[in-house]
């Protein structure tokens, strides 16, 4: 018989409070242990205590903790409120875990079951509850609904999961290794030179991120278009005109552009190869978490790493499933009817539900699978509060995709039709859709338009009434998004579904890329450049995909984390003899690309005043106080104006359009507010 | 030495990037020569500055080939 409890570990205390509710059916106790919440309750005459982290509460650093010092191979575990001093609750959180433990005779890891939770549960076992790791029982679930986390707990697992923490544990070893010796020896370059402390980092999948960043930014900034031109023909049939596109869409030359026009104006057109295609389309695979990201971002604009946070809220109020993950298939397990059952009591799936219950329909699965969740799909839960505006969005978008994947295939007529004049071809084409299928309970989100195209026969006679000439520029590459970003990191295979949106937002918050458009910095372009020259493995795509590569291995029970150690080692210490031997010609060129970007991000504008200069945001020395002046003060432009003195300042990508003066984003409160800063713009006066 | 007209580090009197980009407007004009017909190199470079399309470094080349 057992003495003790059974102590639970869960990843958030949102979880542990679903858990004890689920086993308890409401009935539990909450007390406080060392400053933290836990549950305490019995289930089937058994004594339960559920505790929580928050996230990883431990992390690795170096013995030092020392910034300036590199290169640390010496590494081990420590509290993270050690490593990181933002992480203030990791104390309070390993003391209550580790008053808990002693009094547990069971222990049971229901972190979330991926790497990450599987990393964070086993650290705690391991440290906080002395060496339990081995022994500790292993809860999946991968929604928070009762009867998921009921069925969790009475079919437990020995043994589970060990293979994810073990790659786990040497992703961040290694990701350290990597992240902190490099970023310190950049760092410590541009302080060599001069310029005050400030961190250069570049991580292992940060640094590839930044080089396809960077090439494509060189790409835009030195392209030249080249002019063609577009033919489009007007053809007339007895009072009846439409408009068709020239079969070439680009012309190279004007002469050859007004040589069809000539070839064609006042000319009979004749219709041929008239073709109508009846085609299927499918509905789309069910989500995983990086299709999630880029839907979301094209339906809402939502960044990758808002959508995730979204989702987990959903998660914890257990009205989505687990979203971390890789797969696009919905196995049987999660039980369709009930969920499709669940979601007829929210009216506005009900049309769509009461259809799809009185068939039994299988889903469309997608080719990529997790073996530890399945794709994103909604629990059938009803939402028990009010949800926020992009949680509704996200839920919507969850629910629908989830409904599509059970309906039939969508049919679309396409047409194509040919007019033909003086050995010339014009082309019309449309399509429309015959039949919704999955597209109805997809909605707004299938992104299908129709055009329609009239109906002609072949042998049709038209007047062509004119021919445009329309002369047109080359377009340069377009700037990655996040979502396309995140789609490129997918194909590359670096990263993890976990880990993309937040080496993006990193590559943010590092000053390498600014703005939306996702435009690379002078300090960006400068640490690709330097890294190509002298630790090229850094930003080199394959070394990073080699490797995760080999932590798959180690997630499958396959390969040795201390060989992937010591080879990851035995490569960072070649690039950083490189960046050594060159330190001062690395810290030279980082510290002008530092210069720049911050002289660059007071620039808000170009002076509307004088026209030469730019408008800049400038703190007087007398009063400590920012103000907007021109950078052509010295040659007699007094452009100037005030400027609110709280708040973080962000350039619109226009200016004014009433007074072309820059306009700015005034961040500080709840949410950005828009400002001309033209204290006489017209925009003032009101309406 | 410095780049004349970003400043950054140069072995000539233009950064590879600014080098790069003077290039790439050359290699641009007998494209725009044949597209046109004909076409001086003071009207190309003058459209090929204002053409929102031109990247920020082949724009500045254009102006200072403009001089």
């Amino acid at each position: 018989m057992n003495a003790g409890y059974t102590l639970v570990i869960c990843e958030k205390p949102d979880v542990a409070r679903s858990v004890s509710d689920a086993l308890s059916g409401g009935e539990y106790h909450r007390e406080l242990v060392e400053g933290t919440t836990v549950f305490r309750f019995s289930r089937k005459d058994e004594e339960f205590v559920v505790c929580a982290a928050q996230g990883h509460v431990y992390g690795i650093s170096d013995p030092t903790a020392e910034r300036t010092v590199y290169p640390v191979f010496d590494i081990e575990w420590y509290p993270s409120n050690l490593v990181d001093e933002r992480s203030t609750g990791a104390e309070r959180r390993i003391s209550a875990v580790r008053k808990l433990a002693a009094g547990a005779s069971r222990f049971v890891n229901a972190c979330d079951f991926d790497v990450e939770g599987e990393t964070i549960g086993y650290n705690l076992l391991r440290y906080a509850c002395g060496g339990k790791e081995e022994i500790a029982l292993r809860a999946t679930f991968s929604t928070l609904t009762e009867e998921d986390l009921v069925r969790a707990f009475d079919s437990l697992k020995p043994q589970m999961g060990l293979e994810l923490a073990r790659a786990g544990r040497i992703r961040h070893a290694i990701d350290f290794v990597w992240g902190v010796n490099l970023s310190r020896a950049l760092s410590q370059s541009a302080l060599g030179s001069g310029h005050r402390y400030r961190t250069v980092s570049i991580g292992r999948v940060q640094g590839p991120t930044l080089g396809f960043l960077a090439e494509r930014e060189l790409e835009i900034r030195e392209f030249v278009p080249v002019p063609h031109w577009k033919v489009s023909g007007t053809f007339e049939r007895g009072g009846e005109r439409l408009m068709a596109g020239y079969s070439k869409e680009r012309i190279e030359t004007k002469m050859m552009a007004e040589k069809v026009r000539r070839e064609c104006v006042g000319k009979v057109a004749v219709a041929t190869a008239l073709r109508r295609n009846a085609v299927q389309v499918g509905p789309p695979a069910p989500f995983n978490i990086g299709d999630l990201q880029k839907e979301a971002y094209r339906a809402f604009g939502y960044t990758p790493s808002r959508t995730l946070q979204i989702a987990e809220r959903l998660y914890l109020s257990a009205l989505i499933s687990y979203p971390r993950t890789g797969s696009q298939r919905l196995p049987p397990s999660i039980k369709y009817r009930s969920i499709i059952q669940g979601l007829d009591r929210i009216s506005e799936y009900s049309a769509y539900t009461a259809e799809l219950l009185n068939k039994e329909r299988k889903p469309v699965q997608g080719a990529k699978s997790d073996a530890a969740h399945p794709a994103i799909h909604p629990t059938g839960e009803k939402p028990r509060r009010p949800l926020q505006t992009s949680e509704a969005d996200v839920f919507d978008l969850v629910v629908r995709r989830f409904l599509a994947a059970f309906g039939p295939p969508a049919r679309r007529e396409l047409t194509e039709a040919t007019l033909a004049v003086g050995g010339h071809e014009f082309r019309l084409a449309g399509g429309r859709t015959v039949f919704l299928g999955w597209m109805k309970y997809y909605g707004k989100y299938a992104g299908y338009r129709d055009a329609r195209v009239p109906l002609i026969s072949e042998g049709d006679k038209f007047n062509v009434a004119g021919v445009t000439l329309e002369e047109k520029s080359e377009q340069r590459p377009p700037r990655y998004n996040q979502s396309s970003l995140l789609e490129k990191m997918e194909k590359e295979g670096i990263g993890t579904k976990a880990t993309r949106a937040e080496i993006i937002s990193t590559l943010v918050g590092r000053g390498y890329v600014s703005g939306e458009s996702m435009e690379v910095t002078d300090l960006g372009l400068s640490v690709v450049e330097t890294m190509t020259k002298y630790a090229p493995t850094v930003i080199s795509t394959e070394l990073t995909r080699e490797i995760e590569g080999r932590l798959e291995a180690i997630e499958g029970g396959r390969g040795s984390e201390a060989e992937l150690l010591r080879e990851t080692v035995r490569s960072i210490a070649g690039q950083l003899a490189q960046l050594n031997v060159n330190e001062d010609v690395v810290g030279r060129e980082i510290d002008s690309a530092l210069t720049a970007t911050v002289a660059k991000s007071f620039v808000l504008g170009k002076c509307p005043v004088c026209k030469t200069g730019n408008l800049k945001i400038i703190r007087s020395r007398a009063t400590k106080k920012r103000f907007v002046g021109c950078s052509n003060y010295s040659n007699g432009c007094h452009a100037s104006a005030p400027l609110p003195q709280k708040g973080t300042i962000r350039t619109a990508s226009r200016p004014c359009a009433l007074c072309s003066w820059p306009v700015v984003y005034v961040a500080g409160g709840r949410r950005p507010w828009r400002l001309c800063v033209n204290p006489n713009c017209p925009e003032k006066d009101g309406p | 030495m410095k780049c004349s007209i970003c400043g950054r580090e140069a072995a000539t009197d233009l950064c590879r990037y600014h080098a790069e980009a003077k290039e790439r407007v050359r290699d641009a004009y007998p494209l725009w020569v044949k597209a046109y017909g004909s076409i001086e190199w003071k009207d190309f470079l003058d459209n090929v500055k204002r053409n929102p399309q031109t990247g920020q470094w082949a724009k500045e080349i254009a102006e200072l080939l403009e001089g």
